[in-house]
């Protein structure tokens, strides 16, 4: 097996819900190997966010073991995590979340500028980025202006702008239709295959989720099987 | 550190709620210049007093006069200088809405006591020959036309002439001064025409105020106090006081009036203080999503605290800068249009460093609420919505 | 059909921090504004509250103030005698003579101020009878070195107390007395008319106030308009005030009461209205354009709900009407809440120095119900206004591309 990518040990997660306490993740273990591009899925309250949440540093577990991209998130907090976050992990939201006021040069350059990069090398890395995900000729469109798949692409461009490990998408076609969806997802797929990239996607689509080499299946906080596809289904 | 481009372009967002702020913040720094402007120009005498000087009046107040013969002793005492006499006309040109001051003085000794109020020796000399005449302050010049030669007819009414006519001066000069303390609307008429006019209605005039100047080595306090001795038992006790000293007992008589103002400033701040905290809300509301998002992208609770402050700071040192400039230019015409009741009104750069300080305070404390929230929000709520 | 109000009414209480900084915002400019208009009411009242039309006062001619005023002993007793017009009682014509002086004194606030010192006979306090009362001690004895001090003095000028001794030029003055009246005379200090203008150096009174007859007319003009008036108007033809104006013997200036007190306090008044009028427009543009952002944002948070209302059938104008309803609300509870903010200032005692007499004037904010009204009515006015360009906006808006922007 090859280095994981991702390590989790006993990972626990409760939540305080009008007054009663809600373990979404259970003393989970998992591990995910580098350059590989997973699929999570799970019903609805299994905790498939929760998990991505906290493999992306953006919350903390209550208890376990949580080892990305070779660093113990435990062992970072504020402005460490933050820093890490911003070299290590990519994310790509169902919303897209991209910022209005931002055009999509800028909204691709923005984690840029939490590196030592220079201003010209932002911007040439961010429109290298942008002609990755085929937007070459939308940089300076806002958000507004793009449509739902075109936003999503800007976010998949932001996502890889500092050239992160690992890639984590939550629900990323659920607000797409049909073509844009296959577009974003042969983008992911492009990503794995030509950048290595270790990617984590959350959906329910089970479509979607042939695209990814291995399915995870959650459950009420738990791991059920995992199912290895020898053939993902290709880029058309 | 802030993405700074996020900070103009999220004022841009909504441009007629940034100009509206903008406006309340240059509003407050205006109103921030003139009422406190109106407190310093009160306060102008005091701070141009000549030290070298003192005032004497009657210890029962400026409403009492005092004997002529006070003025030949006040000049045997050590250290006196020179002396002049001052005494209120309280007469109006044709109708009280044309308020101005006239004060009777003397023209040898007046002007070599007060270099601030500059006019053409030969003018001072043409006042101190005609006892009839009169030297006016450039701002009457400029209210009624008068002109040299022109004689200016004055009812007196606290002193009527005894003929029961206008009192009549030639103007002989015309008098600016640059000083706060002396205001460019005064009439100066001839002491010695004063004084025998009222003489031959039965009805001599006194001193209202000697003004001393004290040789350059005298000790002030100790003129002061020969001069006070000098009359303890004499008909009329006197009150004795530097210039400055003077000057601010003349303020105090404003009472309240000072404090009010003050008051009234404080209110205006926390107006508009109210109006950018609002602001400031509606912004974090329209960003908190996009304040997750950035977090989530590795950018730290600190630098979005400053996002939420640079915004607000921003605001208002714009709307500070535009009021300044408000103050600034709307000076000369509210100066012009208050020259009656308020002469000398001029901004003082103090002012203006206050009013700006008070735009910067606005700005850090109207940012520093939602900014702490900001701070604080978790960078999870970017995935509200998705299980 | 018009919109519900109370979608209008809830929408307020759900948006509770803005509502309440508007709100507070409104109410601080309303409570500014009022301030200085009780300012004004205070020492307006304080005037005009006590002067009356059966009471003449006479001046010298030409003279406007007390101040300027000036009367020998002799003259002042002629002139009561030459007019028939005053009443007689028991003692003789219902007239005195007043000197109108004043003490240098040191406020409580600091520093020094003129307080009026006005020398009266004991026919003052026949014409004054009823007005003027004794709270604290006893009258000063005619003829004596007594004074009795107005009642708010005490406290503001802390030398003005019973049992307190004045120095009179150089002649002690004991204080015996406090005593009250609802208008200015309760900020002065009264003694034996000729023991005060003796101890001054003074050799007579500055005026002469009488009791007039019933029915009787003074018949002059408007002493504001003489003073200011490019042409100073004439007394009514064969009036007592036409008749004194032209005496061969003592001409004097006659005026009511009430007319004369009015005109005491131009100035300053034109002044206060002065500073509330500006404060008035330019706090109100602050407080317009905090309303107006809060219905902006109020009106963007609400965009959805009004593509909802358009395409339920609402007609703009009863959503511009909606809209409208709910900024005035806005700005009806910054007008309570100013009212709330400005009642403390009532009763705030206040001493200025009254330009055209130069003497203090002791007075305190009065938070009367006219300035209630002024407060709620412009509360109102700015919420109106600061509602018109929002509730616009929003009736504009065409229901599908209020729907579409989510």
């Amino acid at each position: 097996m090859a280095h994981p990518m991702i390590r989790v040990r006993g990972l626990t997660k409760r939540y305080q819900r009008g007054g009663e306490t809600l373990t979404v993740l259970d003393q989970l273990n998992l591990e995910m190997e580098e350059g590989r591009f997973y699929a999570l899925m799970g019903p609805s309250g299994s905790g498939k966010t929760t998990l991505l949440n906290l493999i992306g540093g953006l919350d903390s577990p209550d208890e376990g073991e949580l080892i990305v991209a070779g660093e113990d998130l435990a062992d970072l907090s504020g402005a460490d995590l933050a820093h890490w976050r911003s070299t290590n992990v990519g994310f790509v939201f169902q919303g897209f979340n991209l910022i209005p006021v931002l055009t999509a040069r800028e909204n691709v350059e923005l984690p840029l500028k939490l590196t030592p990069l220079s201003r010209a090398q932002r911007r040439a890395q961010a429109e290298t980025a942008l002609k990755l995900v085929g937007l070459g000729d939308r940089m300076d469109h806002r958000p507004r202006q793009l449509s739902g798949g075109q936003e999503q692409r800007v976010a998949i461009a932001r996502a890889i702008a500092t050239d992160p490990k690992v890639i984590l998408a939550d629900e990323p076609t659920g607000d797409l239709d049909r073509k844009s969806a296959e577009q974003v997802l042969e983008l992911l797929q492009r990503l794995n295959r030509e950048f290595k990239k270790t990617i984590l996607m959350v959906t329910h689509d089970p479509h979607a989720a042939e695209r990814a080499q291995s399915i995870v299946h959650l459950d009420k906080g738990q791991l059920g099987r995992i199912e290895h596809n020898q053939a993902p289904v290709a880029a058309k | 550190m802030a993405p700074f481009v996020l900070v103009w372009r999220n004022l841009l967002r909504h441009p007629l709620r940034s100009v509206l702020t903008v406006l309340c913040v240059a509003i407050a720094v205006f109103l921030i210049c003139f009422l406190r402007t109106m407190v310093t120009t009160l306060n102008a005498g005091v701070d141009a007093a000549d030290n070298r000087r003192l005032a004497v009046m009657s210890r029962n107040g400026l409403f009492a006069a005092l004997p002529l013969k006070y003025q030949a002793a006040i000049e045997s005492i050590d250290g006196v200088e020179l002396t002049t006499k001052f005494q209120w006309f309280g007469g109006y040109y044709r109708s009280q809405k044309n308020f101005f001051a006239q004060f009777a003085v003397d023209p040898e000794t007046m002007f070599a006591m007060y270099p601030e109020c500059k006019a053409p020796a030969e003018q001072i000399e043409a006042f101190r020959r005609n006892r009839t005449s009169c030297v006016i302050g450039s701002e009457l010049v400029k209210e009624f036309g008068w002109k040299i030669g022109d004689t200016v007819p004055i009812i007196g009414s606290l002193n009527p002439h005894p003929e029961d006519k206008a009192w009549e001066f030639q103007v002989a000069g015309i008098y600016h001064s640059d000083v706060p303390n002396f205001d460019n609307r005064t009439l100066f008429l001839h002491w010695e025409y004063f004084e025998e006019t009222l003489k031959a209605g039965g009805n001599p005039p006194g001193v209202g105020v000697f003004s001393i100047k004290i040789e350059r080595d005298a000790d002030a306090a100790r003129v002061i106090a020969d001069v006070e001795a000098a009359f303890e038992d004499s008909e009329q006790r006197v009150d004795c006081s530097t210039e400055a000293e003077f000057q601010r007992q003349f303020v105090t008589m404003f009472g309240n009036v000072p404090k009010f103002l003050g008051w009234i400033g404080s209110g205006v701040v926390v107006v508009i203080l109210l109006a950018c905290i609002n602001t400031m809300l509606m912004a974090l509301r329209d960003q908190a999503a996009e304040i997750g998002v950035l977090k989530s992208l590795g950018f730290t609770d600190m630098s979005m605290f400053m996002l939420l402050v640079a915004q607000s700071v921003l605001l208002c040192l714009l709307g500070g800068a535009l009021g300044l400039g408000i103050a600034a230019g709307a000076e000369a015409p509210i100066s012009e249009f208050m020259v009656k009741m308020f002469p000398g009104f001029a901004i003082h750069n103090d002012t203006f460093l206050l009013a700006g300080a008070a735009a910067l305070a606005i700005g850090l404390i109207a940012g520093a609420a939602p900014a702490w929230r900001a701070r604080n929000m978790p960078c999870v709520e970017a995935f509200r919505g998705t299980d | 059909m018009l919109v519900p109000l109370s979608y209008n009414l809830r929408s307020l209480f759900v948006r509770k921090t803005a509502t309440l900084l508007t709100v507070l915002g409104i109410g601080a400019t309303v409570a500014i504004v009022s301030g200085v208009i009780a300012l004004q009411q205070g020492f307006q009242s304080m005037y005009t509250g006590g002067g009356r039309s059966d009471v003449a006062v006479f001046l010298r001619p030409g003279a406007n103030n007390e101040g300027d005023s000036q009367f020998s002993r002799d003259r002042g007793l002629k002139l009561i005698k030459s007019v028939p017009e005053i009443e007689v009682g028991p003692a003789g014509p219902i007239a005195s003579m007043e000197a109108y002086l004043a003490l240098l004194l040191p406020p409580a606030r600091g520093g020094v101020t003129n307080v009026p010192l006005r020398g009266v006979q004991p026919m003052t306090f026949e014409i004054r009878r009823g007005e003027v009362e004794i709270l604290e001690g006893r009258n000063f004895t005619p003829g004596s070195d007594e004074l009795i001090v107005g009642r708010r003095l005490v406290g503001e000028i802390p030398s003005c107390v019973i049992d307190g001794v004045l120095e009179l030029n150089r002649t002690p003055f004991r204080i015996v007395g406090v005593f009250d009246h609802s208008g200015q005379f309760a900020g002065e200090i009264w003694g034996d008319m000729d023991r005060v203008t003796t101890a001054m150096g003074r050799f007579g009174p500055n005026r002469v106030v009488a009791k007039l007859r019933e029915g009787v007319e003074v018949g002059a003009p408007d002493p504001r308009e003489v003073m200011f008036a490019d042409e100073p108007p004439e007394p009514v033809p064969g009036s007592l005030a036409e008749r004194l104006k032209n005496h061969p013997e003592v001409p004097a200036r006659v005026y009511t009461e009430a007319q004369f007190l009015a005109s005491q306090t131009v100035m300053l008044t034109g002044i206060l209205g002065g500073l509330s009028a500006i404060l008035g427009v330019i706090m109100g543009l602050a407080a317009v354009f905090t309303a107006t952002n809060t219905m902006l944002s109020a009106i963007a948070a609400r965009t959805n709900e009004i593509g909802i209302l358009l395409s339920l059938g609402y007609r703009p104008v009863p959503i511009f009407l909606s809209f409208m309803f709910e900024s005035l609300v806005l700005g009806l509870l910054g007008g309570f809440a100013g009212c709330l903010m400005a009642l403390p200032f009532n009763g705030i005692k206040a001493g200025t120095m009254n330009f055209q007499t130069f003497t203090e004037m002791a007075f305190a904010f009065r938070v009367t119900p006219a300035v209630l009204v002024i407060a709620v009515t412009f509360s109102m006015l700015l919420g109106l206004i600061g509602g018109a360009w929002p509730a616009f906006r929003a009736c504009r808006m065409k229901p599908t591309d209020a729907l579409r922007r989510v």
